[in-house]
């Protein structure tokens, strides 16, 4: 049963494929009396035992109908439509342009106060980096005077040690 | 998709283009914009949106240009922007208003039946905008994408691998959502002529 169902659905995917690869455009073209003699015997054959795809050349043939008002066009491009797109593309070019022109003359009108934040930050810099370094040169000078009152003798060799002991021996 | 002599054409200029080439660019617009204006209009309802999308796809091409490698079809790209475009719009109002079956009156149902019987330029202008009006609403039973496709397809003449290759889906995919929609498109017209008792 679920066989004969599955070769059913088979041969249905198998018919709207033919259909639509044999309906050409047009609705004359899709009436069923010239649509199914341009299909294959097997189409043919299964379009008579099965209701659905028969009503499939049908639901074509009656959607081409319905859908010719549409073939009217919505609106047609005028002759002055090229040139409206190439003004526009010219427009929107000199936007980008003026945008990217923009962000350099905003750097532009805005360095003369760079330059002094710059200067300003240098000095601050330097002063800062010179100030550490003589922080580093005091501390260093008063950790080695430090060094010096309260160094201790230095602790014996272990060599004097050994040379001392091998004197004392027969 | 076949590389036909029109693409291969297309090649060039694109390839022109993306080294500055203005007056390929405008070839490139010549040749591609009453096709970006019927995908668009398949989508769109209004004159105004569809030149706005219409715009805004050549713009967005010309400056995407540089990465678009040609391994689709500049045409294929093209339209790829202009669907992505029209959705984003769609999406952005998010107001399409929900028109129920119910809602179309006898008057309504018996005009929609007269607009498909003449179909040729035998309507007026006022006369076609309500046609499509109508059609509209019984496309409003469609998700989006199922919309764009069968437009794409039965108005536009897509093949489904174009289409497939514009929505980003499998071909398969495509033939089976296009045998939906279609049902229920027929189904709902089938409803509507419906004599009412």
């Amino acid at each position: 049963m679920s066989n004969e169902l599955e070769m059913k659905k088979s041969e249905c995917r198998r018919f709207v494929e033919e259909l639509e690869s044999v309906a050409a455009s047009g609705p004359e073209e899709a009436q069923p009396q010239t649509v199914l003699p341009q299909m294959s015997n097997e189409a043919r054959e299964h379009a008579e035992v099965c209701a659905e795809c028969s009503a499939a050349v049908e639901d074509l043939a009656e959607t081409r109908r319905a859908l010719v008002a549409m073939s009217a066009p919505v609106a047609e491009a005028g002759p002055w439509f090229v040139a409206r797109v190439m003004a526009a593309i010219r427009a929107k070019e000199n936007e980008l342009e003026e945008r990217s022109n923009g962000v350099w003359m905003g750097v532009r009108r805005l360095a003369p106060r760079l330059v002094a934040l710059c200067t300003v930050l240098l000095v601050l810099g330097t002063t800062w980096a010179v100030e550490l370094r003589r922080e580093d040169v005091t501390r260093r000078a008063t950790l080695s005077s430090a060094e010096s009152v309260f160094e201790s003798a230095p602790a014996p060799l272990n060599d004097d040690v050994l040379v001392g002991g091998q004197g004392e021996l027969p | 998709m076949t590389d036909s002599p029109r693409s291969g054409e297309d090649r060039e200029l694109v390839r022109r283009a993306q080294h500055g080439d203005k007056e390929a660019f405008e070839s490139l617009v010549r040749r591609h914009q009453s096709r970006v204006f019927a995908v668009a209009g398949g989508i769109l309802r209004n004159r105004e949106d569809v030149e706005d999308i219409a715009q805004q796809v050549f713009l967005k091409a010309y400056f995407s240009l540089i990465r678009f490698d040609q391994r689709a079809a500049f045409s294929t790209w093209l339209y790829k922007i202009t669907v992505n475009e029209c959705w984003d719009l769609l999406r952005k109002r998010k107001v399409r208003p929900l028109v129920l079956e119910v809602d179309l009156s006898e008057e309504q149902a018996r005009q929609y039946q007269a607009a498909e019987e003449v179909v040729d330029g035998r309507l007026d202008a006022s006369e076609r905008l309500a046609a499509r009006e109508r059609v509209e609403q019984l496309l409003e039973c469609l998700e989006e994408r199922d919309r764009s496709m069968l437009v794409l397809k039965e108005v536009q003449g897509f093949s489904v691998e174009e289409i497939a290759e514009v929505l980003e889906l499998n071909a398969n995919t495509v033939k089976v959502r296009l045998f939906r929609a279609r049902q229920r498109i027929a189904e709902s017209v089938r409803r509507r002529l419906k004599p009412r008792t």
